[in-house]
């Protein structure tokens, strides 16, 4: 574990990324104490600029403290991206799990039935899923995690198959050990290290195809996230620019951070970058 | 001069002040030039006469005619017929019609196409035309030019149904004996208008040409009318500012980016020309609902709303807070006196006090789901302003989206809603547009824009029946009043505003907003100065 640290710590952009997504995880925990109320309130003017006394992002067209949107939608986001991510790798780690260790007709099908998840382009999947069954936080949790799973059983099935044939899961075959054992003990936590940096990357997308689909207004009307912020203030682009630049700002540096996280991980769990 | 406390007075003095600055501007009329003007969304076809899709009637009514036309306070003017006559007890209408009035493809217009229009088109298969021209058993023609329509019952409302764009006459020689709605001339219409039909590129724009034949000599001024169809909004305010288009009706680009185009100086922003379709934002309350069958809820949901902030903040001015289901454009039938909700949050939570509804535990008294009409992002901001300002009150309030069509079967076909946010058409008569929503005979399961609530009371019923037949004009306004009365203090559908549609044109476009119709206009008198 120490080791693993100093390894990660080696790499400094993935350190910087890890400092800001700390800052963004400490917004969506402090959003219910700082701005207790609703971020939906109309609370001043309409349309004031960011540096407003009182209201350091501005409002937007309806009133509405962008501020408060900010530190609440953080939470939405986060949260959209984690559970959707989990869903997904759910998905694709126990199909690819499947699929790269018994191989064979299950093999066959499984990998037939992702190329026909993969063939459908993601993001208009994830519309007509959400647009079907009607626009709320589960069903767009679950349509990102539908969509999004089929990298994560390639990569599973590709590491479960090279695992399969070694001398140690030979050995637990040998005496007598349970499939499900073999799998749960043995293979996946071998398996673990891609599997890891691959979803981390994947809450980064996540999180940019749910404000993707609030920017269509396929988004939970109830719930204020960054997309929804930013799919509002796109008509007065043009004279309120800050309503859309600030939430895309925020968008665009937990997403930076994602990644640099998510690279620094790749650096420290790789037998093979090890001394690079 | 004081500022008018009444918002009526101040519009109407608005609008005063724009008929002044538009005769001083008075030029001659120059001929010539191309008008090229957007449409939203593509027509499915270019008829009107038996399909009431707003888009269509933005392009037939250039082509197409009907017997008369509005001015602003919806008094008829002669189009296709020259004079008419009302008998005394309502049951015979005389049309003396235009002579020398040909058709595009050079047949002479006569009252048998009136006749045909009548009793095939309208009478058969129009939507409101069903029921307007219901009580018509014959149409009668002792010479070419006069038609006679003989009524069952006066029917007073319509004669404010003869517009081309709820009247639209057809050529009968060209759809005699024909499936009328499969008809391949409602794609290449053939009429008496002042443009000729000549193209209609699908997805992209339709082509119209002067009509060098047309009854009143001298128009149109236009060479060529050019209909674009831009889907996105943001799109067409771009092409506004490029000059690609000139003019476009039923708020063309979107609200928030008016002031920025108002700014530049080179466009006219016109609220009139909706007077004929007289559109309302109003509220649908489902009375099977456990909490929204007590009329002290509906009532306390009122007080709850602020329909001034509503107005001037989501929907940026282009409204008038309503009083009751007639808007006030419609001066001939529209009363203040009515019971009035006015912004009172105390109000509100005393009235749900009373109504049995506590608050528990300071928290919230109930919750109800809130299905909005999903036209786009005003609806849903105004879907937002309500979750907030119930909230307030103690009403918890979840917020579902979902498309148009699955909207309309949920409200009208399911039942499946505790209330709605929707805007309907109140059209110049009370029988054409505003019964339909309180009639306890349309409470019809499957068809869009019925009685959604489920309203069924015997006196509002008594006086809605006793309006569709009174001839007398005065007993008729009394009887209109005393049902604005009525269905206010019941309310089963709040009225909250007077959506105020805007007609966006560069300052080149003369005349485009010349009677009640505006942009279903025929355009005969619209020019473009130099």
């Amino acid at each position: 574990m120490k080791d693993f640290l100093r390894r990660f710590a080696r790499n400094r952009s993935a350190v910087a990324g890890l400092a800001v997504l700390a800052l963004v995880v400490l917004m969506a925990l402090a959003a219910p104490a700082l701005y207790p109320g609703d971020p939906w309130d109309m609370v001043a003017e309409p349309f004031l600029p960011p540096a407003s006394p009182g209201y350091p992002a501005g409002t937007d067209m309806m009133g509405r403290d962008i501020a408060a949107g900010l530190f609440h939608g953080a939470r939405v986001s986060l949260l959209i991206g984690l559970v959707a991510t989990g869903v997904a790798l759910l998905i694709g780690v126990s199909v690819g799990a499947v699929a790269g260790y018994f191989g064979g007709l299950a093999d066959n099908a499984l990998m037939r039935l992702t190329e026909l998840f993969q063939t459908i382009p993601a993001f208009l999947f994830a519309i007509v899923l959400v647009a079907i069954f009607r626009p709320s936080v589960a069903t767009v949790v679950l349509a990102i995690g539908v969509v999004s799973w089929p990298p994560v059983a390639r990569l599973t099935r590709g590491e479960f198959l090279s695992l399969r044939g070694r001398d140690f899961v030979q050995a637990c075959v040998a005496i007598g050990m349970g499939d499900t054992r073999i799998i749960a003990l043995h293979v996946l936590p071998n398996a673990l290290a891609p599997i890891v940096v691959t979803g981390s990357l994947m809450v980064a997308t996540a999180i940019l195809t749910e404000a993707g689909l609030a920017f269509l207004g396929l988004s939970d009307p109830n719930v204020m996230s960054w997309g929804s912020i930013i799919g509002a203030g796109r008509e007065v682009l043009r004279s309120a620019a800050w309503i859309t630049a600030l939430p895309g700002l925020a968008i665009m540096l937990t997403v930076l951070a994602i990644n640099l996280v998510g690279e620094g991980l790749n650096d420290a769990l790789n037998p093979r970058l090890r001394g690079r | 001069m004081p500022a008018p406390r009444n918002p009526l007075a101040s519009l109407l003095a608005g609008a005063a002040l724009l008929v002044a600055s538009q005769v001083s501007m008075a030029q001659e009329p120059v001929r010539g030039g191309t008008l090229s003007m957007v449409v939203q969304p593509e027509p499915p076809t270019l008829v009107s006469a038996f399909n009431s899709a707003a888009p269509i009637g933005v392009v037939s009514t250039k082509i197409l005619e009907g017997l008369l036309t509005y001015d602003f306070d919806m008094n008829p003017k002669p189009v296709l017929a020259e004079t008419w006559k009302v008998s005394p007890d309502g049951k015979t209408i005389t049309f003396n019609l235009r002579k020398g009035v040909k058709w595009h493809d050079g047949r002479d217009f006569t009252a048998a196409d009136v006749q045909f229009s009548v009793m095939k088109v309208w009478k058969e298969l129009h939507p409101r035309g069903r029921s307007t021209f219901a009580k018509v058993t014959a149409v009668e023609m002792p010479s070419p030019h006069v038609a006679i329509l003989k009524l069952s019952e006066p029917s007073p409302y319509l004669m404010s149904a003869l517009t081309s764009y709820e009247g639209q006459v057809l050529p009968k020689h060209l759809y005699e004996g024909t499936d009328i709605a499969q008809n391949p001339y409602n794609s290449k219409p053939v009429g008496t208008g002042p443009f000729v039909f000549r193209e209609w590129q699908k997805g992209n724009f339709a082509l119209l040409e002067r009509n060098p034949g047309y009854w009143d000599a001298k128009k149109p001024y236009l060479d060529k009318l050019v209909l674009r169809f831009i889907p996105d909004a943001s799109a067409r305010a771009a092409a506004f500012e490029t000059g690609e288009v000139q003019l476009g009706g039923f708020s063309p680009v979107p609200l928030s980016d008016v002031k920025r185009l108002q700014a530049s100086g080179r466009f006219d922003v016109e609220t009139r020309g909706y007077e004929y379709l007289a559109p309302m934002f109003l509220m649908e309350f489902n009375l099977a609902n456990p909490y929204l069958k007590d009329r002290r809820v509906r009532h306390a949901i009122a007080h709850a709303i602020d329909r001034d902030l509503l107005v001037k903040t989501v929907w940026f001015g282009f409204g008038t807070p309503a009083t009751g289901p007639i808007p006030s454009v419609l001066t001939q039938f529209y009363t203040a006196e009515v019971p009035k909700y006015p912004f009172d949050p105390k109000r509100a939570e005393q009235l749900l006090d009373e109504a049995g509804f506590k608050r528990a535990g300071g928290g919230a008294r109930f919750r109800l789901v809130h299905d909005y009409l999903p036209y786009g992002s005003d609806y849903q901001r105004t879907a937002e302003y309500l979750k907030q300002a119930l909230g307030k009150v103690g009403i918890e309030v979840e917020l579902r989206a979902q498309d148009t069509a699955a909207f309309l079967k949920r409200v009208y076909t399911d039942n499946d809603f505790a209330f709605t946010i929707n805007f309907f058409y109140a059209l110049p008569d009370p029988t054409i547009g505003v019964q339909r929503i309180y009639w306890s005979k349309n409470i019809k399961k499957g068809v869009p824009f019925s009685n959604a609530s489920g309203y069924a009371d015997a006196e509002a019923d008594r006086l809605i029946e006793a309006i569709q037949v009174e001839p007398d004009r005065r007993k008729r306004r009394e009887l209109i009043n005393a049902f604005q009365r009525k269905v206010t203090e019941d309310l089963p559908v709040l009225d909250l505003f007077e959506t105020r549609f805007f007609t966006l044109a560069s300052k080149k476009v003369q005349n485009h907003t010349a009677t009640a119709e505006g942009v279903y206009g025929s355009f005969a008198s619209v020019w473009l100065a130099k």
